[in-house]
């Protein structure tokens, strides 16, 4: 195998509405950033890998559609969709292309373009999920209230609301966490010329005001839905060398489903045995991952983090099953500010997914990020500190699918 | 060759529709058509793995983690515990609509009323089912919480057969 490096990164700047660009153009913007960022010219370029979220948008093959945009005609496209992990999974994609031998550089590219829906929340999309079991258990007489507790409840948040709800049980955190997160995302979006919900000087407090959606999610909690792309520039060990001045590795790599975590399978066969905010497939992911990349202690190793958190129990969830903290007290560090942009444990300092969620886009987002990162070139949310190590996360599936990607300054 | 990056004036936007409705033909096993039927005769029926033993309700076809076919069908109580809860916001009339209908307006909610949603684990199952929490205000539920589940009067071997669960109370 390879060693590959990310020697280009791009993005296009998020927002709820870009109708100034269609889809094509849009992704196009970031692949066309990404090129311009490494130096690499459409044609040198010898293979594709692309994703959003399958059926947002009201488009079923939009690779087709805008292949033309990035360069890609007459070269392989391989198109990944993994649900919310799908960027992090067109990623590794890339990775194994080049990894393997088959191709010298890949450009990886992810996007999502809410406002061609016309519903919110991409219901066209999300239905591909869950529409076969709701059918098959209103013809066995699920009765319209409990549709109505399983669907409205949750809704807005999904699963994610109850695995708030076990998280903050076992940890003994509380909703006041859930605001100091999602006002430092928000404070970090701020600083981030790309993010969406930009907020400077967001307090806990702010948050604490939003309306409910669901208990224990306040409006504040909770993602936005964006419009935008990211892209990135993967070359093999001898162009990453020659082309780029800081070409940031790819360590470790892995993406693990936990089939007792989903939360309705087969036949509405009940919501797991595993409870929701448990995420194997996270530990098992990180654990696959640091030992490729040669990772004994993540506590001490790690310099920064870039967690798929749309909702904001989610940042210290994962944060503790990347064993970035010890068990039940990613809670304490918040507190401490350890996960501050100046903090020791910075997480998202790009204000991560809680402040801008092109779905399809955000986990691949989430590398980009920890790649401006190692490379020095975030700008304002830079992270006041020598970044050697950093880690990315991606959550999708049906709640059940994880990709962990660990990134370094050095191959080895 | 240079980067194709300009600045574009306002797209059109053109309106469609496209329509996935009831149209598909999904094949799915007969397993919960015989976990309803049990409900008639208030049995609630969960799967039993012959790897490790793990009960399942409503039934599956195969273990997820040990990949074996779960065959054996076992009666678990209608007593259990709350795993985990969310309580929705209080409805409102023109908030919100389901399946194209208003709950409020339809009569299902009342107004300001807020639904407790909660995660069942039954006396002698492993997974959890999910359902609403009736009998009990919103401040009043906790994990841990002991509950039994609530009957139809009158049940006809449907998923709605098991209305609900109330607090266990003795
Ligand atoms: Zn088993």
């Amino acid at each position: 195998m390879r060693n590959v490096a990310i020697i280009g990164c791009g993005q296009t700047k998020h927002s709820a509405r870009r109708r100034d660009v269609n889809l094509a153009e849009m992704v196009g913007d970031a692949v066309w950033n990404a090129l311009e960022d490494a130096q690499v010219t459409p044609q040198e370029v010898d293979a594709f890998t692309v994703g959003n979220m399958q059926g947002f948008g009201g488009v079923a093959q939009p690779e087709q559609w805008l292949g033309d945009w990035i360069g890609a005609a007459g070269k392989p496209v391989l198109r990944v969709a993994t649900g919310g992990s799908t960027g992090g999974c067109v990623a590794q994609a890339a990775f194994y292309a080049v990894a393997s031998g088959l191709y010298d550089i890949a450009v990886a590219t992810a996007w999502e373009k809410h406002s061609d829906s016309k519903e919110p929340g991409a219901t066209t999309g999300l239905s591909h999920v869950a529409l076969g079991n709701t059918i098959n258990m209103i013809n066995c007489g699920l009765s319209f209230k409990h549709l109505l507790s399983m669907t409205l409840v949750g809704a807005a948040a999904g699963v994610a609301c109850y695995q708030a709800m076990y998280y903050m049980y076992r940890s003994g955190s509380r909703v006041e966490h859930l605001d100091m997160v999602a006002a430092k995302d928000r404070r970090n979006a701020a600083k981030n010329k790309y993010a969406h919900l930009q907020w400077p000087g967001c307090t806990p407090e702010d948050i604490a005001k939003t309306e409910w959606v669901a208990y224990p999610f306040r409006y504040g909690h909770i993602c936005p839905a964006s419009d935008g792309a990211s892209a990135m520039v993967l070359a093999c060990e001898d162009i990453a060398r020659k082309r780029c001045k800081k070409p940031v590795w790819i360590k470790g790599l892995a993406a693990y489903s936990d089939e007792e975590n989903q939360i309705m399978s087969e036949g509405a066969g009940g919501i797991g045995i595993l409870d929701a905010s448990q995420q194997i497939g996270a530990t098992m992911s990180a654990i696959k991952a640091y030992r490729m990349a040669g990772i004994r202690d993540p506590q001490k190793e790690i310099d920064v983090a870039e967690i798929y958190q749309p909702f904001p129990n989610q940042e210290l969830i994962f944060a503790e099953r990347l064993g970035l903290f010890d068990e039940g007290t990613a809670w304490r560090a918040l507190e401490k500010g350890e996960t501050d942009i100046n903090g020791r444990m910075p997480c998202d300092p790009s204000g991560g997914v809680n402040a801008t969620n092109a779905i399809g886009s955000s986990a691949l987002q989430r590398i980009l990020e920890c790649a401006l990162q190692i490379m020095g070139k975030a700008e304002e949310h830079q992270v006041p500190k020598e970044v050697h190590n950093a880690v990315a996360t991606g959550w999708g599936g049906a709640t059940n699918y994880i990709a962990v990607t660990v990134l370094g300054d050095s191959p080895y | 060759m240079p980067y194709i990056k300009e600045e574009r004036k306002e797209t059109i936007s053109v309106e469609g529709d496209w329509d996935i409705g009831g149209s598909t033909t999904w094949k799915d096993s007969t397993l919960l058509q015989g976990y309803a039927q049990g409900l008639k005769e208030k049995r609630i029926i969960g799967s039993l793995c012959p790897g490790c033993g793990k009960v399942i309700v409503p039934p599956r076809n195969i273990c997820g983690r040990c990949h074996r076919k779960m065959d054996e069908k076992v009666v678990v109580s209608d007593i259990g515990t709350v795993t985990c809860f969310v309580i929705s916001a209080p409805f409102a009339k023109g908030k919100m609509q389901v399946l194209g209908m208003d709950p409020v307006e339809t009569g299902l909610v009342g107004e300001g009323e807020r639904v407790i949603s909660v995660y069942v684990k039954l006396d002698g199952a492993d997974s959890n089912i999910d359902t609403e929490l009736i009998g009990a205000k919103p401040e009043e539920v906790y994990v841990g919480m002991r509950v039994k589940a609530v009957w139809a009067k009158e049940r006809q071997g449907k998923l709605s057969d098991l209305e609900a669960v109330e607090p266990l109370r003795d």
